[in-house]
C-alpha cells in the first residue's frame, strides 16, 4: 500500500485529503505545518507528499528545499497544493522541488490521478 | 573519573559584543551590524524599550536570518500594542513565506492590539491578504473572532477565503454561523472540498453527528 | 438541589478537541485513547465549574493567560522522572552526538552538557552515569555536566542524591550497586563521587538576563518543560536555550514534546536512535 504524508496546517484540509486518498487505497499519515512535516518525513519512508505552502513554524518552500537535500528523501515526489494562484507562485513551487503544482481547491480526481501518478500506482 | 565539576556554571567569561553599549542607541545600532549574531542579540534586548518597535519592524523587513527574525518577533510580540501591529501588518504582502508565515504567528500573540484592524484587513482587495488575515483570526484568542470569521463566509467571495473561515469556524464557531455555513456551498457550485468542510465544520458546532 | 446531569463527551466534541490538542501540542490521540482523553476532560470540565463541553471548550480556547491548557496538558501527560527515562535519548547521545562534538573541539576544551530541569536529579545523575559507562572516549575529554531548576527544594533533594525504589527501578543492578549505597530504610543514596561531578544551580528559563550567562554547551537536555509554558513564555525560553549553545549545539526535548509546536530556531536532525534538534552552525 503506498503511503501518502499529508502537509497542511488547515485540519479540515488534512481530513478532506485523508478521505479521498484512503478510499483510493493510499495509507495516509498527516502533519500540522512543515516542521512537524520533516520530523515525519524523516522518521518514517513515504511514497508522496502533499505540502502546503503557508503554515506555521516551516513554510512549504522551506520544507521542499530541506528535503531537496536530505539524501534518504529526497528523492519522494511532492505535490504543492495552495491558494496563491499566480504563475510565480508555481514557478516558486518548482523551484523549491516540488513535482507538481495545484491551487486550491484541488478537485477529488486531480488529486487522486496524479498521486496514482506519482507513486507508481497504476490500479484501474 | 573525568566528569569535572566547574564552579562557575555560566562558562567562559562573557565575551559579548561590548562595542555599544546596551542603551537603546547603542542597541540600535548594533541592530544594523553586519554580524547576524550582534543584531539578534540586540534585537533581544530592545524588547526592553517599547518605542523601538519601529526600528524593530523596518530591521525585519529586509532580515534574511531566521533567528535575528525569530528574536525581532519575540521582542515586538513582549512591545505589543498598535504600532507593533502597524509595523507588522505590511509584512503579510512580502514575497518571503517564512517571513509572512512568521508574522502571522505573532499577530496571533496580540489579540487586542489587532482587533481595530481586522476589519480592514478582511476588506482588502488582494484575496491573499485577506486569507493571511484569516489564518491571524483562526488563532486568534479574541471574543469577536468568531462573529468576523462568519462575515467572511457571508460575504467573501474567494473561495480559498471562506474555505479558510470554515476551518477556523470548525474549531471556534458558534450555532449563529450554521444557516451561513449550510448556504456556502451553493455559492462556489457545490466544489465538493467545500461541501466537506462545512458539513464538517456544522458537525463540529453542533457538537454531534448530523 | 437536582443531581448533576452525566457529562459525556460525544465524537465530534472528542475530534474537535483532538484537533485543537494537537495544533497547540503537537500531541495526536488516536481513537484508542478516547477513554482516556474524555476521563479526563470531564474531571476538568468539573474542576472549572463549567456544564458542558461546549463551555468549557470556548474557555479554553479563548483564555489569554492559558492556564487552562497547561492544567490539560498536565494530566494528558505523564510527568514523571526516575533514572534512565527515556535512555534512547542518552543512547543516542552516546553513539552519535558526542562524536560528532568532539570533530570540532580541541583536546583541552570541555564538553559541556546542561539537563533543565533538573528537578530531583535523575536527570542529570543518569547523564553522569551513562557517559561513565557507555561512552568510549569520556576518558579523553574533560566533561562539565550543570543541572538547573527553578525551584530551590529540587535543587537540594538532588544535591543530596537520595532516591527511593521507584526511581531507581529501571537502573541495571550492577550500576545501582555500582554507584548508590543501599540504606536501611529502603532508599538509595548516590555515591559522593557523582554528586561532585554535577553542578547544581538555580535558574528561570523566562529571564533573558538571567540566562545570558548560560552559554557555551554542546548538549541541553530540556525535556518535558516548554510544554507546560504559554506561547509568549516558551517563545522567550526558545530564544534562551538557542543563546546558550554552541554553533552546532544539541537539545533533546521529552518524548511528548515536538520542537514543530515550539520555534523555528533549530534543525531537526535523525539519527538511528532519536530525533534531536541542532543549533544551525
Amino acid at each position: 500500500m503506498k503511503k501518502i504524508l499529508v502537509i497542511d496546517d488547515a485540519a479540515t484540509v488534512r481530513m478532506y485529503y485523508r478521505q479521498v486518498l484512503e478510499a483510493e487505497g493510499f495509507a495516509v499519515e498527516e502533519a500540522g505545518n512543515g516542521y512537524e512535516g520533516l520530523e515525519k518525513a524523516l522518521t518514517e519512508a513515504f511514497d508522496l507528499y502533499i505540502v502546503d505552502i503557508n503554515m506555521p513554524k516551516m513554510d512549504g518552500y522551506t520544507l521542499l528545499r530541506t528535503i531537496r537535500q536530505e539524501p534518504t528523501i529526497c528523492a519522494t515526489p511532492a505535490i504543492m497544493i495552495s491558494t496563491e494562484g499566480q504563475i510565480q507562485d508555481a514557478n516558486a513551487a518548482y523551484a523549491a522541488g516540488a513535482n507538481l503544482y495545484f491551487n486550491k481547491p484541488v478537485r477529488p480526481e486531480s488529486l487522486i490521478t496524479t498521486a496514482r501518478l506519482l507513486t507508481g500506482e497504476h490500479r484501474a | 573519573m573525568t566528569l569535572i565539576k566547574k564552579h562557575d556554571a555560566t562558562g567562559d567569561a562573557p565575551r559579548e559584543f561590548r562595542h555599544q553599549s546596551r542603551d537603546r542607541a547603542g542597541l540600535l545600532c548594533q541592530l544594523e551590524a553586519d554580524a547576524p549574531e550582534q543584531r539578534r542579540w540586540a534585537a533581544l534586548d530592545l524588547a526592553a524599550f517599547s518605542d523601538a518597535a519601529d526600528a524593530l519592524c523596518d530591521r525585519l523587513e529586509q532580515e534574511t536570518q531566521t533567528p535575528v527574525r525569530e528574536a525581532i518577533l519575540t521582542s515586538l510580540i513582549q512591545i505589543g500594542g498598535n504600532p507593533v501591529v502597524c509595523g507588522l501588518m505590511p509584512l503579510l504582502r512580502s514575497e518571503d513565506a517564512a517571513l509572512r508565515n512568521q508574522v502571522i504567528e505573532a499577530l496571533q500573540q496580540l489579540p487586542e492590539a489587532v482587533s481595530p484592524y481586522i476589519e480592514r484587513m478582511l476588506a482588502d482587495d488582494d484575496a491573499d491578504y485577506r486569507i493571511f488575515a484569516i489564518n491571524v483570526l483562526a488563532n486568534l484568542r479574541h471574543p469577536q473572532a468568531p462573529a468576523w470569521l462568519q462575515d467572511v463566509i457571508e460575504r467573501d467571495d474567494n473561495i480559498n477565503a471562506c474555505a479558510a473561515a470554515v476551518d477556523g469556524l470548525a474549531e471556534i464557531g458558534t450555532p449563529e454561523a450554521i444557516p451561513a455555513l449550510t448556504a456556502l456551498p451553493e455559492r462556489f457550485a457545490d466544489d465538493p472540498f467545500m461541501q466537506f468542510c462545512t458539513q464538517t465544520a456544522i458537525r463540529r458546532i453542533q457538537g454531534h453527528g448530523a | 438541589m437536582n443531581a448533576p446531569v452525566p457529562l459525556a463527551i460525544t465524537e465530534e466534541e472528542f475530534q474537535k478537541f483532538r484537533d485543537f490538542f494537537y495544533r497547540k501540542t503537537g500531541i495526536h490521540f488516536e481513537e484508542n485513547k478516547r477513554y482516556f482523553v474524555d476521563k479526563r476532560l470531564i474531571d476538568r470540565i468539573l474542576a472549572t465549574n463549567n456544564t458542558s463541553f461546549r463551555n468549557y471548550f470556548v474557555m479554553l480556547r479563548f483564555e489569554t493567560s492559558g492556564k487552562e491548557l497547561q492544567q490539560l496538558i498536565n494530566i494528558m501527560t505523564v510527568n514523571e522522572t526516575y533514572f534512565f527515562r527515556e535512555e534512547y535519548q542518552f543512547t543516542c547521545l552516546v553513539n552519535s552526538v558526542l562524536n560528532e562534538i568532539v570533530t570540532r573541539k580541541r583536546p583541552s576544551e570541555p564538553i559541556r552538557i546542561w539537563s533543565l530541569p533538573s528537578s530531583s536529579g535523575e536527570e542529570p545523575y543518569s547523564l553522569a552515569i551513562y557517559l561513565l559507562e557507555y561512552w568510549p572516549r569520556v576518558d579523553d575529554y574533560a566533561i562539565e555536566l550543570i543541572a538547573s531548576d527553578i525551584d530551590t527544594t529540587m535543587l537540594e533533594k538532588a544535591r543530596q542524591g537520595r532516591y527511593d525504589q521507584r526511581s531507581v527501578a529501571h537502573l541495571p543492578p550492577p550500576l545501582l550497586r555500582k554507584y548508590f549505597t543501599a540504606l536501611y530504610d529502603g532508599s538509595y543514596q548516590i555515591n559522593d563521587d557523582l554528586r561532585q561531578s554535577v553542578d547544581f544551580t538555580q535558574v528561570n528559563l523566562s529571564d533573558l538576563a538571567q540566562m545570558r550567562a548560560y552559554r557555551d554547551f554542546d548538549v541541553v537536555f530540556c525535556r518535558n518543560l516548554l510544554i507546560y509554558f504559554d506561547d509568549t513564555s516558551r517563545r522567550i525560553a526558545a530564544e534562551t536555550l538557542f543563546n546558550a549553545l554552541n554553533p552546532g549545539g544539541f537539545i533533546c526535548l521529552g518524548h511528548s514534546e515536538s520542537m514543530s509546536r515550539i520555534t523555528p530556531l533549530f534543525k531537526v536532525r535523525k539519527f538511528p536512535e532519536a530525533i534531536i534538534y541542532q543549533k544551525p552552525r
